[in-house]
């Protein structure tokens, strides 16, 4: 007899059963199906991106061809808020694309829940990236994706706005205090024409630095919280006296100038995020030039700053040709000329080989330059965040926004941002 | 007698589309089911089984890559400890209860301005037609926050009656009043519905009104109200399911984050993010399925009162 | 109610009078229309304004575009934008965006016309057991937000194998998927008089006849008001294009719009507007010569006699 679970089941379509399938759907070891020069083998491969970016892979999808006969590459894209619900849908049809562009606060949602191929598996070449870095793509010695490219986190500021303010530029060797102070003085001698920044302590990986400079983890390795209420409450705190003030652009301001980030608009002088946003502030802002500063840090010499990958390629779990994503994969991230190709649009390639085929002029040079620049400074890259971190980071950009609206007080946030993140870490246990 | 062309004449004044007056003797089965054939087979192949399947998932714990696991009525309670869920719902509530009545309102306002014999009347269709041609796109986010940004026209012309509010799109008490506007500016289909239901009002009602002496306000009440009920009743019920699934604008206009301060947080773009950010697809279906039951019973409501002051023509008889 | 409109004293699209013209002076029918175009143009004014200010933006360089200019005037107007627009995504040309929007939408059209018409007879033309439960349920498929089916749905597709094919995108339309159209048409022939398909039976005409005949020609009207609302609406769908295509050069405009603008990379909003402005034209041109059928769509001006 069908009891009625089993029939409602049954009704679902294929939603239960589906799921299932892609839960124990990568059986097989072997190397996939393979293609010649005659009957190539044809792959799917996906990425989020502009109109940019898309001209630009549609090139190196070419060379690629023309290096492997064997292989066709379909190439399709879509813009970044749409691709991951794309992405979603198909996972839970089993049938994700043969390789993908990747992020990674969703490198453990999918690599966790056995979605995407373990590319330990595969031949794909290693040696030229740092050995700090290929732990971001790593969970539990598996290894999901592998860095295209690489971003820092930096302070931009534009020099033109500073100099009629009788600013000077800044070195990047600040404290907290310090770098709160040229935030001031930014607001106070605009009076208020131009804000000194955005308030930077609600944005979730500056916290992450700030952390990582008084030698706290974000998270554990068994997927908790490593840090306390009263570290958040210290951070949330850092810029409490300077929040209704000039030194900071107000919360309904910001609200307003989105989708363009308030420094873009050229409502502030400085921002703290990562340093490939470049080619996109300076066309949003169209200011001649911007510069890049390490982040402040209370301890000199732990900056906390380390590289993180800006990009993952990682492949479906489900792909019947895995020796030819894994070839892609290898070309993509390896080949002298896709750098030149992409140049430091996906971040600054992360495999030496790629970064050194690559020749780098003005805003890219800027770029690699600070990586360089930073490179005593750097630690290792943090591991894939937790499963559901997405969910995270945006309710830390949320409720420090609320705190900003004076919704909230840091105690009140603190508790909010708790309850959240535990019951999510308990809903994903 | 003959019957009153009047559009939607009875929209189902029991609840259900059968005319009083049986129209053909018996049934015809055959008929019926043959006609019916595309509709039955879109509704089976592709409706209800996903309407099923999500009833079910509103009862499991899915996380869209691992099977379901069933915990019964789990999502249902944790619904009402969720503090961003009523958030959503007291914003959803805010927008149909205003939101709705005032794009009727203005929809009606307009059609009757139209409906005269009067030159241009193809141009003010269009024209007021023209902001429903457009979809839910970026574009629409950025015009609509440079609409009502800091010195933008709607601030400029406040403070011409010396009213200084500033930005509404950054301040979230001015979120909802802004989102409102947005509605009833894109008045254009239930204004085109009205007009159309304002013309099958024979003028001999209003010429004979006119001759007893009757203003403007009691042809109103006298005439238009109850002669065009059937359909003020059709919009009302459309707009209303509508207002309750409001998700585009609210998605483009907050990027996708219910801001500022949660006070564009629409109940659908809650679920959305639910479902899809935060993979938890079976609360997801929950809300859905709590979604239906409540609009559900407002439109029992709605169909049930309507006997009361929905007046169809053919009901005399 | 014992006025009613025979079908001979119907009011036309023309004579509907609100105010009776013969018992008013010159004068003041002259003020009145005065009053009236003055109302509708301030109206208007404001009403297009957003659109105005959009058109003018689509001629600003990419900087002045949202943030702090919010003034419909810029010092530097050009076409750039719209040399971007045309130019293409990824190796795919504009053209080809705007001919798949054109293929769907009207298959759109064609699809919802005929499957929403002839369900729509059943409901209101035929009695057969089952009519109102199933009415109910159409109603109550209005009802479920579309999130929560989008994953079972895609299901199906996927099983069938018919992702990166326009059937996904078309089928329900074909199959009267939008409960909105059929109910529409189930209260236009409502609204038609039963007599004549009680004389055409008596005559030996079947329903395939009464349809084909009687009902679809008095239904041109709210024919054509469907077409205009399912078109502009798969005109502006995203959704159904981002999940069930894969290859770009299937893209519909909506798709490609957004590719002008990333929140991880640069984004190129004077594009994106230019584009938006010129995916507004078409639906704009289809508006404007079937605008007026739209009055007499939902309603039964077209009959007489």
């Amino acid at each position: 007899m069908i009891n009625r679970r089993h029939f409602l089941t049954t009704v679902a379509i294929g939603t239960a059963s589906a799921a299932a399938l892609s839960a124990c759907g990568n059986g097989s070891s072997s190397s996939g199906q393979t293609g010649s020069a005659e009957k190539p083998v044809t792959i799917n491969y996906t990425w989020w991106g502009n109109d940019d970016r898309a001209e630009r892979t549609r090139k190196a999808i070419a060379l690629f061809e023309s290096k492997n006969p064997d292989i066709k590459v379909n190439g399709n894209f879509t813009d970044f808020a749409g691709y991951w619900q794309k992405r979603a849908t198909e996972a839970a049809g089993g049938g994700l694309p043969d390789v993908m562009q990747w992020d990674l606060s969703y490198l453990r949602d999918y690599g966790q829940r056995n979605q995407l191929l373990d590319l330990g598996t595969v031949k794909i070449n290693t040696d030229a990236f740092e050995k700090s870095l290929l732990p971001s793509g790593q969970i539990k010695g598996k290894t999901y994706g592998i860095p295209t490219s690489t971003n820092a986190f930096a302070v931009y500021y534009d020099p033109a706005k500073l100099a009629p303010l009788g600013i000077a530029e800044p070195d990047g060797s600040w404290s907290y205090k310090e770098f709160n102070d040229f935030l001031t003085q930014v607001g106070t001698k605009s009076n208020g024409a131009l804000y000194g920044g955005t308030d930077y302590t609600g944005v979730w990986w500056m916290f992450n630095i700030w952390l990582r400079q008084n030698k706290i983890e974000a998270f554990t390795s068994d997927g908790k919280l490593g840090f306390s209420k009263d570290d958040l409450k210290k951070w949330w705190n850092l810029t409490g006296s300077l929040r209704g003030t000039n030194a900071i652009i107000p919360e309904d301001r910001v609200t307003q100038l989105a989708p363009k980030s308030p420094f873009g608009s050229n409502a502030t002088a400085t921002e703290v995020t990562w340093d490939n946003f470049m080619a996109g502030y300076l066309g949003d802002s169209g200011a001649k030039e911007l510069k890049l500063v390490p982040v402040p840090s209370d301890d000199p010499d732990n900056l906390g700053l380390f590289l993180k990958p800006s990009m993952l390629m990682v492949a479906s779990a489900k792909t019947k040709f895995k020796d030819a994503a894994a070839r892609f994969i290898d070309f993509m991230v390896n080949d002298p000329e896709v750098g030149q190709i992409f140049k430091t649009s996906r971040g600054v390639p992360a495999s030496k080989t790629q970064r050194d085929g690559t020749t780098f002029e003005g805003t890219d040079k800027l770029v690699v330059d600070y990586e360089k620049s930073i490179e005593k400074y750097l630690k290792d890259a943090p591991e894939p965040p937790i499963v559901g971190f997405g969910t995270l980071e945006a309710s830390f950009k949320r409720i420090a926004s609320d705190l900003n609206y004076g919704k909230l007080t840091v105690d009140g946030a603190t508790d909010a941002w708790f309850k959240e993140a535990e019951d999510l870490i308990k809903q994903n246990s | 007698m003959t019957q009153s062309p009047t559009l939607s004449r009875r929209p189902a004044s029991s609840g259900s589309p059968l005319p009083r007056k049986k129209r053909q003797r018996g049934t015809d089965a055959r008929a019926g089911y043959t006609f019916l054939l595309p509709w039955l087979l879109g509704f089976i192949a592709l409706t209800v089984g996903p309407m099923i399947s999500s009833l079910y998932l509103s009862f499991t714990n899915y996380n869209l890559f691992e099977p379901p696991k069933w915990i019964g009525l789990d999502n249902y309670t944790t619904l009402f400890q969720d503090e961003r869920f009523l958030q959503s719902v007291g914003v959803t509530v805010g927008y149909v209860v205003f939101g709705t009545p005032l794009k009727l309102a203005a929809a009606l306002a307009v059609a009757m301005l139209l409906n005269s014999k009067r030159r241009g009347q193809g141009f003010y269709r269009s024209a007021f037609y023209a902001p429903s041609l457009i979809g839910a796109s970026v574009s629409i986010a950025i015009v609509w926050k440079a609409m009502f940004g800091d010195s933008g026209p709607v601030d400029q012309g406040l403070s011409f009656f010396g009213i200084n509010l500033g930005g509404w799109v950054g301040n979230p008490s001015m979120t909802m009043p802004m989102f409102i506007l947005l509605t009833v500016w894109q008045f254009g289909a239930p204004m085109v519905i009205f007009l159309a239901g304002l013309k099958q009002i024979p003028g001999e009602l209003y010429e004979a009104a006119s001759m007893d002496g009757a203003g403007p306000v009691r042809k109103f009440f006298n005439i238009t109200w109850p002669m065009l009920s059937p359909v003020i009743f059709f919009n009302l019920l459309m707009e209303t399911i509508h207002a309750f699934q409001i998700f585009a604008s609210a998605y483009i206009i907050s990027n996708g984050e219910g801001g500022p301060a949660g006070s564009t947080l629409f109940y659908t773009l809650y679920l959305y993010l639910r479902g899809f950010s935060d993979f938890r697809m079976g609360y997801a279906s929950a809300m859905a399925w709590l979604l239906v039951i409540v609009v559900g019973i407002i439109t029992l409501i709605f169909f049930r009162t309507s006997k009361s002051w929905v007046h169809y023509s053919g009901d005399s008889k | 109610m014992t006025t009613t409109a025979s079908p001979t004293h119907a009011p036309t699209d023309t004579a509907a009078p609100v105010y009776n013209p013969k018992s008013e002076s010159v004068g003041v029918k002259r003020a009145k229309s005065a009053i009236f175009h003055a109302a509708a143009l301030i109206l208007t004014a404001i009403v297009l304004y957003p659109g105005l200010w959009m058109i003018a933006s689509s001629f600003k360089p990419n900087s002045e575009i949202g943030g702090q200019n919010t003034s419909l005037w810029s010092n530097n107007f050009s076409f750039d934008n719209f040399v971007t627009a045309m130019d293409g995504i990824g190796g795919v040309s504009t053209l080809q965006f705007f001919t798949n929007s054109l293929i769907l939408a009207l298959g759109a059209v064609v699809g919802t016309i005929l499957s929403a018409s002839v369900s729509a007879y059943a409901f209101a033309r035929i009695n057969f057991p089952g009519r109102s439960l199933f009415f109910g349920m159409m109603i109550a498929t209005l009802l479920l937000p579309f999130h929560v089916v989008i994953i079972p749905q895609y299901i199906i597709f996927q099983q069938l194998g018919l992702v990166d094919t326009y059937v996904p995108l078309l089928i329900g339309k074909f199959l009267a998927g939008d409960a909105f159209f059929v109910f529409l048409m189930v209260q236009f022939m409502r609204g038609l008089p039963a007599e004549l398909d009680e004389a055409a039976r008596i005559d030996g005409a079947g329903h395939a006849r009464i349809f084909g005949s009687i009902m679809l020609p008095l239904m041109k009207p709210a024919l054509i008001s469907t077409s205009i609302f399912s078109f502009i609406w798969s005109w502006n769908d995203f959704l159904g294009p981002l999940l069930y295509l894969n290859t770009p050069e299937k893209y519909p405009l909506p798709l490609a719009l957004r590719l002008f603008v990333d929140q991880t990379q640069s984004s190129d909003y004077g594009a994106m507007i230019a584009m938006s402005v010129l995916a507004l034209l078409p639906v704009l041109i289809f508006f404007l010569i079937f605008q007026r059928y739209i009055v007499e769509g939902v309603s039964t001006q077209g009959l007489k006699g």
